[in-house]
């Protein structure tokens, strides 16, 4: 909020300052102008209730300029006051120490203001009021409710936060459904595979063009095997969807608590599920072991005897 | 090698071996080598043994050892450089004979090998107690190029990381390439394995493993092996890497084992093994004959599958997962053969190349009895008519297949198979492709003898075969039972006799004895008088790769009364046969037909109506030998509605699949009903129905003009597999149901062949097949669409037409066809996908590959090799390179671009995938750039010299390579000198050279007792002498020798080297020499001036050695006088084997002077000058050699004072 404030003085001066220069034409330019003439009226006749019968403009103007400083001073000193008190909207008394501590005597104020031989300005003109560009409108702004003091900020724009349910029919017709999915699909490979030809190296099928069909380059793999024999990530999903029995004697061995936990015991039996040939431990000698096959048994350590 | 009719095994050599050690003590995948030691135990069996010869390639020899004594030995490998480079004849004649002679001379099957070892003397007198001797053998091999193949990954992490393996291939008998042996099919042994390797790999190969003992350092560990069956050395394999092991959950004596992270898929594959285990075993009543079996699957495999004892090495290719369906018959098939050759091939071996069809014959047809019982009879016979048509496509293009080649004595002029450019002497010879379509024939034949003598007896003489074999194994070497595991062509055809009582000695005559297959073309008339139906077979026996059949002959009448079988007999002039028919009603009431298998159905007999020809003819269809019983092809001639009505009631596959054929013919709208419905039919074999896919297509081209409603099959294939409430969206992927998957699959391919008037794919079917591609949708199936959508890029690439091009303007995107465009922007994002989820085997770029290379092609997009070679480098999957290879090779022969062919041939030398090389010759031979008939700027004099030393020394390291280079020689040059070359300066010359050339392959020693003895005993005394000899040999000879020996080491090719001993050579030479010189006075203009130079050399160094008192008696006569009537010598086969045995005495002088020193300690002063000559000049030939054997015992005691 205070920046808003600061935000808004600024633009005022930003606007004195676009206002000398003759090229503004915009609604918002065209209020502060009027603003700045209204000002000045006001200084005029302030010098000439002080007696003066004319003044050069760079006087006038210096004046104005002083002036403007010192409204938008009071305005911000307030502002940072009652800010300071955790509210929103200056008060009264936000003013009067604002003015007391910019030096003023608040006390003859009153009596300024019921001088005999004031004068009485023209408000300035309401038709050219500022044209705010128009926020989103979605629904209607929320007051307070009952339990939220007045003074609080007031609820944003309600499409900040509001969810808009859309209601159109979903569709059913097969067709549709399917022909979306399939350009659907087609568009995330194309768009997909057009990124990865675009951030890496390309093969063209055509030497003057290679941005219309773009084939991302082969690059020879170490291990092709793999990746072509491998099912892909992809495809292993909807396996494990079709059936997930497979994957249980897989997962078993490795997430499986209470295989951990009997670990000194039942280390055989991790030992018949297949180790690779050179992890197993010599110590794990698997007598209650099931299945019998040589390239399973542990390997020997070497004799003393042994010559050869 | 001929048929013996005494059932005893004769070995052709002086000893036999009983049992083998193999021991590799280090395998170094760094640097790719091995070392070890090889034993062997061998009884001699004459007295005197002094000489042993055993078969190596590659390997360097460190020492040998014969019971402890130091052995000299010699090393000689004329198969290194075939013909040497003195030789300017270029042409595939004398190349193929050279070589023949080369294969023969170092054949185990004759008593030869590569490795000659003189047993020490002090155990000559062992020969008379028939002693065993113990030949042991330290070798190593460094980055062998045949025999072992390393697979190394470039990735980070140690060697068991990196997935790191290496297993031992070949192609028929090649184990000298990995270790000492005598590789031969014939010579058993009982043997012992060990391994030692790194402590996470696992080492895998034949017989039990006793054990697994870590080493000291507990940093490697060592395997123990045992076969105790006695097993032939090309038997032996061995398998290293870091192997995931997976014990079979039905046989825990059968392991299976792949490479790390492939488990799952393992655990897939194999999960029905067991099943192919029960099969055999029922069928030939026989337990596997090993105690365990081992399956290995390994990465960049030579074949896809090799079968050793107890164990067979796979490519990991053939690996899958559950949601794969069309690899899965693949695999189980490949399974099986390996199985079957477990039985016989293994365990039962044959006792020489001659008799190879009988093994290959009944592991064929084992196989083919479990394809039988797996997928069924449909399929079994699909199979058996679609490998005799390929047997009979190969035999009428490139001539006869001869099963069981008979040689008489080496005489070149015999040769039984003359039309074919390479020999059949010999496995290592044979064109692969040949090969392949032996083995067809192989299983074919037995087929057909099963037919003569029923399958019952067959499988008897199986298991009697079986049985023998297994008593024998279980036996003592001394009981010589062991030849009763190796099979013979004689003893298979006795054991048939004597199991069946029956005589099928015409048929083994006609199949095995003979090559060819038999024509025939067939017609008929139907005789309404006689109600006869006469029937005409004629034979073609005249073209090449046929011959005539004499005999029986089935033939199948469908009559509307029923199926009659009519057996005719063939004989030398009768054309005609007379068959009476049965059914004399006319069709006037509506009856039921009865079929062949008793099945009656009703036939809408219309069709009949029109035909003025045969009008009241009751025939329905008739076939000429359905059962294919005889090796032939068959062109009958019958009317189209006949075809039709055999197309729809006929139930045997093979007459459906006939009669797809023969309507391609008939482009009528009932052709078209009749296939339509085949289509629809579901109860119909879906081969067939896919077959007929094709031919409907092809039908509906050929009535473009007159066709009527929507293109062929999209009616069909809507109803089929699009969804009901929207025809023109096909249904999400469902493939339960394999036959019709196969079906969706091959109907967009053969409806993208469609074509309209202008010879166009009809829009329709192009905008039909991208909706199948955009719709395609696999969310909710259980199996894999990745071939699927291959076919689907294969459909598309099919609709493809020439574009039509104006000026020759130049391709750009902007001229792009409308059409065209949408087919290249479904090709760019399914490669594209490809490379973030890639499918199974890369199936979706190799159909890209395909596809790119046919828009290119056509003129659509520019034609450009770059992307294939991109794809063609090694790393990517071989299915994926194969694919861009074949593009490359077509571009090359489409542009004539020699930078590609240089690049292609770069690769068949440099490519560390045995496979790829492989793959590459034969597609450049099946697609060759160029041809001999026509002018070619490829057809150049370096291109030629370029191949001839591909052939002749590149490829020494494998057989199949070699054989692959002659083939594509061949496809480019033909057999005579190619055209492109100059005119030799001495043109006339040239044929004369080529008899001579054939006459060559004498060189090869005879085989027996008599003849090696007594080269041995002067070559050893002879050499004895030459001590004093050879400080004064310089003066002599040396100036003319010394240049001699330097050119030829530079000037060797490839990096052959000039082999070090020839010595064991020499005396045939001379003998030859003899011969040579007397028919061939008028052919001695002919000698460039290297062949003087050494011929000269040559015959000096004879003087200097014949001139000897101690040589024996009779030789040098005739050798001086051969000397006496010859300048020089016009045969560069000799002036080769003059220069090397030149080196190879100088070697043994250094041999024998070992042997020498250790005994009596005299001549030092000679010996050492000896010595250190002979230093140097080995170093030199080391610098030069490749072949790291070198005739020199390192540490013999001589060098170490």
């Amino acid at each position: 909020m205070a920046e808003s404030a600061v935000m808004g003085s600024g633009s005022l001066n930003a606007g004195n300052r676009s206002g000398s220069s003759k090229t503004s034409t915009s609604p918002l330019e065209n209020y502060q102008l009027a603003r700045r003439r209204t000002l000045q009226v006001v200084v005029s006749s302030l010098l000439t209730e002080c007696g003066f019968d004319s003044a050069e403009k760079a006087a006038v103007e210096t004046l104005t300029e002083m002036m403007q400083s010192y409204i938008t001073e009071v305005g911000r000193s307030a502002k940072a006051n009652c800010e300071h008190t955790a509210r929103s909207t200056p008060t009264l008394s936000d003013v009067v120490i604002t003015l007391v501590e910019m030096g003023f005597n608040v006390d003859t104020l009153p009596l300024y203001a019921k001088r005999s031989q004031r004068m009485v300005i023209t408000a300035p003109p309401v038709t050219n009021a500022p044209v705010v560009p128009k926020a989103l409108m979605a629904g209607q702004k929320r007051t307070h409710p009952a339990h939220i003091p007045s003074h609080f900020p007031e609820f944003p724009d309600p499409h900040t936060y509001i969810k808009t349910p859309t209601f159109r029919e979903p569709v059913s017709d097969y067709q549709i459904v399917r022909e979306k999915a399939a350009s659907q699909r087609r568009d995330v490979e194309r768009a997909l595979t057009r990124f990865m030809a675009k951030t890496g190296e390309t093969q063209c099928l055509f030497k003057d063009d290679t941005s219309t069909f773009p084939l991302i380059a082969a690059h020879p793999n170490s291990i092709p095997y793999l990746s072509a024999l491998l099912p892909s990530e992809l495809e292993l999903q909807m396996l494990e969807e079709t059936d997930s029995s497979e994957q249980d004697d897989q997962t078993d061995t490795e997430n499986n608590p209470s295989n951990i936990m009997q670990d000194d015991s039942g280390g055989d039996k991790e030992n018949a599920v297949l180790p690779p040939g050179g992890g197993v431990p010599a110590g794990k000698v698997n007598e209650e072991n099931m299945i019998d096959n040589p390239y399973l048994r542990p390997v020997k350590k070497p004799k003393v005897r042994r010559k050869k | 090698m001929n048929r013996k009719k005494d059932k005893g095994f004769e070995s052709p050599r002086p000893y036999k071996l009983t049992h083998q050690v193999v021991c590799i003590n280090n395998i170094n995948f760094q640097r790719k080598s091995v070392i070890g030691y090889v034993e062997l135990t061998i009884f001699p069996t004459v007295v005197n043994l002094n000489r042993i010869k055993l078969n190596s390639k590659q390997c360097r020899i460190y020492r040998v050892r014969v019971n402890d004594l130091e052995a000299p030995f010699i090393y000689n490998d004329p198969t290194l450089e075939v013909c040497h480079h003195e030789s300017k004849q270029r042409n595939l004649n004398y190349f193929s004979s050279a070589y023949t002679a080369a294969v023969s001379a170092v054949d185990p099957d004759a008593g030869n090998g590569e490795l000659s070892i003189k047993v020490p003397s002090e155990l000559w007198k062992q020969g008379d107690e028939m002693k065993v001797l113990k030949v042991y053998i330290e070798f190593s091999l460094d980055q062998p190029k045949g025999g072992l193949h390393f697979v190394v990954p470039d990735v980070e992490g140690s060697m068991a990381e990196r997935a790191a393996h290496v297993f031992s291939f070949g192609n028929q008998n090649s184990t000298r390439f990995w270790f000492p042996c005598v590789d031969s099919y014939s010579e058993l042994c009982t043997w012992k394995l060990e391994f030692t390797v790194d402590a996470s790999m696992v080492a895998v190969s034949c017989g039990d493993l006793v054990e697994t003992v870590y080493t000291h350092d507990m940093r490697k560990k060592t395997y123990h092996y045992m076969l105790p069956i006695p097993t032939a050395a090309p038997n032996i394999s061995l398998a290293v890497g870091p192997f995931e092991i997976l014990v079979d959950p039905y046989m825990h004596e059968v392991t299976h084992f792949c490479l790390p992270q492939l488990l799952p898929l393992l655990k897939h594959t194999m999960s029905f093994l067991h099943e192919i285990f029960e099969f055999y075993e029922e069928i030939l009543t026989c337990r596997y004959p090993y105690s365990c079996f081992k399956t290995v699957f390994v990465d960049e495999s030579y074949v896809q599958l090799s079968s050793y004892a107890s164990m067979s090495i796979f490519s990991t290719n053939l690996l899958h997962s559950g949601m794969i369906i069309d690899q899965t018959p693949l695999s189980r098939r490949f399974l099986a053969q390996a199985l079957a050759q477990q039985f016989f091939g293994c365990f039962i071996s044959r006792m020489s190349w001659a008799d190879e069809w009988v093994l290959k014959g009944i592991s064929g047809y084992i196989y083919g009895l479990y394809l039988k019982k797996t997928f069924g009879v449909n399929e079994y016979r699909h199979w058996i008519r679609e490998e005799l048509d390929r047997i009979v496509e190969y035999e009428l293009k490139m001539g006869g297949v001869l099963l069981h080649p008979t040689f008489s004595g080496g005489k070149e002029k015999d040769n039984p198979t003359p039309h074919l450019h390479f020999s059949i002497k010999h496995p290592h010879t044979l064109s692969w492709e040949y090969y392949k379509m032996f083995q067809c024939k192989a299983h074919l034949v037995m087929r057909l003898i099963e037919n003569r003598i029923s399958m019952e007896f067959m499988l008897q003489v199986f298991n009697k075969l079986l049985s023998l074999a297994s008593t024998a194994s279980s036996q003592k070497y001394q009981s010589h039972m062991w030849s009763q595991m190796l099979v013979s062509t004689s003893g298979f055809l006795k054991s048939i006799s004597n199991v069946s009582g029956k005589d099928i000695g015409p048929l083994i005559k006609q199949w095995v004895d003979q090559s060819g297959v038999v024509k025939f073309f067939g017609s008929f008339a139907f005789n309404r008088k006689r109600n006869v139906l006469e029937l005409e077979i004629r034979q073609d026996y005249t073209s090449s790769g046929t011959q005539k059949y004499v005999g029986p002959i089935k033939v199948t009448v469908q009559e509307l009364d029923g199926s009659f079988n009519h057996t005719l007999q063939i004989e030398e002039n009768s054309l005609k046969h007379d068959i009476p028919c049965h059914s004399k009603s006319r069709r006037n009431k509506k009856k039921k037909i009865p079929l062949m298998n008793g099945e009656e159905v009703d036939m809408d007999l219309s069709a009949m109506e029109p035909t003025l020809t045969n009008a009241d003819s009751p025939l329905l269809w008739i076939r000429i030998d359905p059962d294919m019983s005889i090796l032939r092809k068959v062109e009958f001639e019958q009317a189209d509605f006949m075809w039709q009505y055999q197309l729809r009631y006929e139930r045997d596959v093979v007459a459906q699949e006939e009669s797809i054929l023969a309507l391609e013919k008939f482009p009528t709208p009932d052709s078209r009903r009749a296939l339509t419905d085949i289509l629809e039919q579901d109860q119909c074999f879906y081969k067939v129905r896919m077959q007929g896919c094709f031919c409907l297509a092809k039908i509906a081209n050929s009535m473009a003009s007159t066709w009527m409603g929507p293109p062929a099959m999209k009616s069909l294939f809507t109803r089929m597999f699009c969804c009901k409430s929207c025809p023109n969206i096909v249904k999400t992927n469902n493939f339960i149901n394999f036959q019709s998957y196969f079906l969706q699959k091959t109907m967009p391919v053969a409806m993208a062949l469609l074509r309209d008037v202008q010879n166009l794919c009809p829009k329709d079917v192009l905008n039909f097949i991208l909706d199948l591609i955009k719709y395609n949708d696999n969310r909710k199936n259980k199996f894999s669409d990745n071939y699927y959508r291959a076919e689907l890029i294969d459909a598309l690439t099919n609709s493809l037409t020439p574009a039509i091009s104006i000026n020759n303007e130049v391709r750009t995107v902007d001229n792009l066809n409308a059409d065209v465009r949408l087919i290249l922007e479904e090709i760019t994002r399914f490669l594209n996908m490809e490379k973030l989820l890639p499918s199974y085997r890369n199936t979706i770029t190799v159909s890209c590959l395909r596809a790119i290379r046919m828009l290119q092609r056509n003129g659509h997009i520019p034609s450009d090799p770059s992307l294939f070679k991109s794809y063609a480098q090694y790393g990517h999957f071989v299915d994926v390179r194969i694919a861009a290879l074949e593009a490359v090779v077509d571009y090359t022969r489409v542009e004539r671009c020699s930078d590609e062919l240089q690049w292609l041939l770069d690769l068949v030398q440099n490519d560390p995938v045995h496979y790829i090389r492989h793959k590459i010759l034969s597609m450049l031979a099946k697609n060759p750039p160029f041809t001999k008939a026509a002018e070619s700027s490829l057809c150049n004099e370096a291109l030629v010299d370029q191949l001839w030393k591909l052939m002749n020394s590149g490829t020494s390291h494998d057989w199949r390579l070699r054989c692959d280079a002659v083939n594509l020689y061949y496809a480019l040059f033909g057999l005579t000198r190619p055209s492109c070359l100059p005119l030799p300066e001495l043109g006339l010359v040239l044929n004369l050279k080529e008899k001579k050339a054939v006459l060559n392959p004498t060189i090869k020693p005879e085989p027996g007792s008599g003849g090696p003895e007594v080269t041995a005993n002067m070559t050893f005394t002879s050499t004895l002498e030459e001590e004093q000899h050879v400080v004064i040999e310089p003066a002599l000879s040396g100036v003319a020798m010394a240049p001699q020996g330097l050119k030829r080491k530079a000037e060797t090719p490839l990096g052959s080297s000039p082999e070090p001993g020839q010595i064991m050579q020499e005396e045939p030479i001379v003998k030859l020499s003899v011969k040579g010189r007397f028919p061939g006075t008028q052919e001695e203009e002919d000698i460039d001036m290297d062949t003087v130079h050494d011929s000269q050399a040559f015959i000096y160094h004879h003087l200097n050695m014949l001139e000897r008192p101690s040589t024996p008696g009779k030789e040098p006569s005739s050798v001086e006088q051969a000397i006496l009537s010859m300048p020089g010598t016009p045969m560069p086969l000799l002036s080769k084997e003059s220069l090397s045995s030149k080196h190879g005495d100088h070697h043994h002088h250094h041999h024998h002077h070992h042997h020498e020193h250790k005994k009596k300690k005299k001549k030092h002063k000679h010996k050492h000058k000896h010595k250190h000559k002979h230093e140097s000049k080995d170093r030199d030939s080391h610098a030069f050699s490749n072949s790291p054997a070198s005739g020199r015992s390192i540490r013999s005691p001589s060098m170490s004072d």
